[in-house]
């Protein structure tokens, strides 16, 4: 039986001009300046599913959250969420139908809600927005029943943010992204910012919400042991392109890209085995200029020729998606 | 003797409502060339423990009773300029952003040279030939070419070799290090982690590695310090404290914190936060959250005391002489 | 006369008269509720101004912000007293004289006003460039709401708090640069009593003697502005929900 896909994303891209000004360019000689954030990324997410995108810094996985959910345009390619055109539904005169479906949690507690508005308000606006009650007793109703069901008291809904920490107010953005009834919350780092044991309040938070009310998650992180806990699915980034598709389970215990597994080497001995690992080479080059054809191949112990000339594709290798020339040829074991 | 030891520490913050306190009664030795890890969440005082050995306590906070120790001298009541001298000599600093450690508008090869200089008497060609040699050491290539950039040239990763350069430059007995790989990249976490372990044991140098992340305190640590709210509720091997916690809160502290292979449905959850310094309940700080709280939590604040395994732990679980007496 | 306490004086005249038969103090007071209101509404003008084109240019950006802003530079360039005088000059030649009595407190209002706006659109504008990048203006452009709204409702209340600051002091300017205007005569018409007009009708009579004249309204120009500056300091910290 085939999953019913809920965002379907094919070849996105987004390509950002950092030229310098145009008379300093004139002026200097210089070319102008494409920052390829996001290049050729397709994934697919089932209804109820976490799917999470992991990568280091300059990876694009934020840029692709916010194409997501439209904060950005794409330059390129084209995301699906039920079946329609995200860019054209959301241009649309009636886009608040198609919006409501999706929400948002960002990484930063502090900076995600605004400071002057009390916690009812904020919680509330997308009632407003998308006009999903009639009366103001109802709002205050619907506002109370949030807070409780994200473990806050309705009382709490008089206070400004500055007054709750960190945790609580994470608590609050969730129970903003609720209150329109979504069916797919995109989560920036939700939990990056908070301590361990807030962590693990906010985490077992968010997979209660997701059985209760079936609802479908796009986790970004960098968080390997948290991504590890939290999902179905996981997609590596690497400069702006996908590097391996794969279930939990498979990327863990059996990583086929060279980058997947250096991200798993560098995870934390916590069972204290103390086996000894490889060190791991180089850094994340510049996104503005990278290495030519596998962004990855200067740090890569299995580049050959046709790495540093050609760019690898997506393929499938089992149940699993890799963009690796090695694991196409068989090198990799 | 212990290379440095920290005896009954209390550090406080006085303000127009009264005075807080910051730490309360803390003490810990470490031994030359071993690493200590500190570990705690926001607000736990670990930062502020490795400011007053440092010396770099900011008014109005000041180190109100207890003594700190460096090679059998004190230098918690030094006067400004003998504290100086030690800081940079005998206690290398690294701190959490590397780049606000540096500075913007000097070359690296002149702060590196600069600093050489203060504590050592050699001629200024000397100075930078030690200077090359060490950022070789940190692991930075072309280092003859690249010193002479701004810190801004550098990436985030080479940034913080360069500051693992400048506080071992003098070749300090101990580096004190404040979450010296939160702000950067995991695969950069790795190699930076992996250099300061190579370093120490090269230099035989102790480390104070104050951090949030249990994960660089199991790469990396020795022995670790669990703190809360101002005090340490438990010290031991760092093999021990993780695998075998025997505080309530370390014990929490490692159940919520997922792991990679294992699966589990729901993370283990402390409930409550930990309680502001002007909050700090009676007893032991930990008894609101505490699964295991006795009457005694309640009164009577614990200190470390042995618990059956090597690792010592705050709680009043462990007291075997009023429990059969 | 002299005041009241002084030789010659009378109670009825609690700081003596000027020349004509005046008294010192109704004046002051009349003189004072005009150039408040000058200043007062001077403000107003030039915060809506100066706020709206900072919030406009720094949440739009691109050649809005360029034209807006480059306008406020070459303004900044010139003397606020200087721009007053010029829009006074420009009106003057191209009014007709008779309208010219009716309007003129408008006109001294608007120069004074446009004097002013780049002084709020800077700081403004430099408030909003931070207060874009946050994620609970992204949480709103998610839930599809229009820049205008988002602009007015979420921004405009997270970068007001240095224009209540700016303002204060901007009113206590605003009543410096209508005394300064009148004194030179260019401000309000000579009819109309202003402490401007007063000190400097005072002026002439200060080394006759009859220090009075010019010294209680300069006196209580400083108490005004004072005044004014204490409660604008009240008024922000009233107005910070995170010191309730």
């Amino acid at each position: 039986m085939a999953e019913t896909a809920l965002l379907k994303v094919r070849k996105l891209a987004k390509y950002f001009d950092v030229s310098k000004p145009w008379l300093a360019r004139v002026l200097e000689n210089q070319p102008a300046q494409i920052l390829k954030a996001v290049d050729d990324v397709s994934f697919e997410i089932n209804k109820g599913e976490t799917f999470s995108l992991v990568g280091e810094s300059g990876c694009g996985k934020s840029t692709v959250a916010k194409l997501v959910v439209g904060l950005h345009e794409p330059s390129g390619g084209e995301i699906l969420f039920d079946g329609t055109n995200l860019v054209e539904a959301i241009n649309r005169k009636d886009s608040n139908l198609v919006r409501r479906r999706w929400q948002m949690i960002f990484q930063d507690p502090f900076a995600s809600l605004n400071p002057r508005w009390r916690v009812r308000d904020i919680v509330s606006e997308p009632i407003r927005v998308f006009k999903l009650a009639r009366s103001s007793a109802e709002i205050r109703e619907r506002v109370g029943e949030l807070l409780t069901q994200v473990g806050l008291s309705p009382v709490d809904g008089d206070k400004f943010p500055h007054e709750f920490s960190g945790g609580q107010r994470q608590r609050i953005s969730i129970a903003r992204a609720l209150s329109s009834e979504p069916e797919f919350l995109v989560c920036d780092e939700p939990t990056s910012a908070l301590d361990v044991s807030v962590q693990a309040q906010i985490l077992n938070l968010m997979k209660d919400l997701q059985r209760r009310l079936g609802l479908t998650y796009m986790f970004i992180s960098h968080n390997l042991a948290v991504v590890y806990h939290v999902s179905d699915k996981i997609g590596v980034m690497y400069l702006g392109r996908l590097c391996e598709i794969a279930t939990a389970n498979q990327l863990f215990k059996a990583p086929k890209h060279p980058y997947t597994r250096l991200l798993i080497n560098t995870i934390p001995d916590m069972d204290m085995t103390r086996v000894e690992r490889a060190p791991i080479q180089g850094e994340v080059p510049n996104p503005i200029d990278p290495p030519s054809g596998c962004t990855f191949h200067p740090r890569c112990s299995l580049a050959n020729e046709r790495c540093r000339r050609e760019m690898p594709l997506l393929r499938n290798d089992g149940s699993s998606l890799i963009a690796c020339h090695a694991v196409e040829e068989g090198r990799h074991t | 003797m212990s290379l440095l030891e920290v005896k009954n520490l209390r550090v406080e913050f006085p303000n127009r409502r009264g005075t807080l306190l910051a730490i309360d009664d803390v003490s810990f030795s470490i031994e030359p060339g071993e690493v200590l890890g500190v570990v705690g969440e926001s607000g736990a005082g670990k930062s502020l423990t490795g400011a007053s050995i440092i010396g770099l306590l900011e008014p109005p906070g000041r180190v109100a009773a207890g003594a700190i120790f460096l090679e059998g001298e004190r230098i918690d009541d030094l006067p400004y300029e003998k504290m100086r001298r030690i800081r940079g000599k005998k206690i290398g600093a690294i701190f959490q952003d590397p780049l606000t450690s540096l500075n913007p508008l000097y070359t690296v090869s002149k702060q590196l040279t600069e600093t050489i200089l203060v504590h050592e008497n050699i001629s200024q060609e000397h100075a930078r030939a030690r200077a090359v040699a060490l950022l070789e050491e940190v692991g930075i290539p072309a280092a003859e070419r690249r010193i002479d950039s701004y810190p801004h040239e550098f990436s985030g990763g080479m940034r913080q070799r360069v500051v693992i350069a400048l506080a071992i430059c003098a070749n300090p007995k101990l580096i004190v290090a404040d979450e010296p790989t939160t702000a950067l990249d995991v695969s950069i976490q790795a190699q930076i982690i992996l250099l300061l372990k190579r370093l120490c044991k090269d230099h035989n140098t102790a480390v104070m590695l104050i951090t949030h992340d249990m994960g660089v305190i199991a790469e990396t640590a020795d022995r670790v310090a669990v703190m809360y709210a101002g005090r340490i509720v438990e010290i031991g091997a760092v093999r021990d404290v993780i695998k075998n916690a025997r505080h309530p809160y370390t014990k929490g502290l490692m159940g919520c914190i997922p792991i990679v292979g294992h699966d589990v449905e729901v993370l283990q959850q402390i409930d409550g936060v930990m309680p502001r310094l002007n909050e700090i309940p009676k007893g032991c700080a930990f008894n609101p959250r505490c699964p295991d709280a006795m009457d005694r939590c309640f009164r009577d604040r614990p200190d470390l005391m042995a618990t059956g395994s090597p690792s010592t732990a705050a709680c009043w679980r462990y007291d075997t002489v009023t429990a059969n007496g | 006369m002299p005041p009241a306490w002084m030789a010659d004086g009378t109670s009825k005249f609690l700081l003596g008269t000027d020349d004509q038969g005046r008294d010192i103090f109704s004046t002051i007071m009349f003189g004072s509720r005009v150039s408040l209101t000058v200043g007062f509404s001077a403000v107003l003008f030039s915060v809506f101004v100066g706020v709206s084109s900072g919030l406009l240019a720094g949440y739009l950006g691109g050649w809005l912000d360029t034209i807006i802003m480059r306008i406020a530079d070459v303004q900044l360039a010139i003397p606020a007293i200087l721009v007053a005088l010029m829009i006074n000059g420009v009106v003057a030649i191209t009014m007709p004289q008779d309208l010219q009595q009716d309007l003129a407190i408008y006109v001294l209002i608007l120069a004074i006003g446009v004097s002013e706006w780049p002084r709020y659109a800077r700081v403004v504008r430099g408030s909003v460039l931070i207060e874009r990048r946050k994620e609970y203006v992204a949480a709103a452009q998610v839930i599809g709401i229009h820049p205008l709204p988002i602009m007015i409702h979420h921004v405009l209340p997270n970068v007001m708090g240095p224009v209540l600051v700016i303002g204060t002091i901007g009113l206590a300017l605003a009543i410096i640069t209508e005394a300064t205007l009148s004194f030179l005569g260019v401000g309000v018409p000579p009819t109309t009593p202003s402490l401007g007009t007063l000190i400097r009708v005072g002026n002439n009579f200060l080394f006759s003697g009859e220090w009075w004249i010019t010294l209680f309204p300069c006196v209580a120009l400083v108490l005004l502005v004072l005044a004014v500056n204490l409660m604008g300091d009240w008024l922000r910290d009233a107005l910070n929900p995170k010191l309730r």
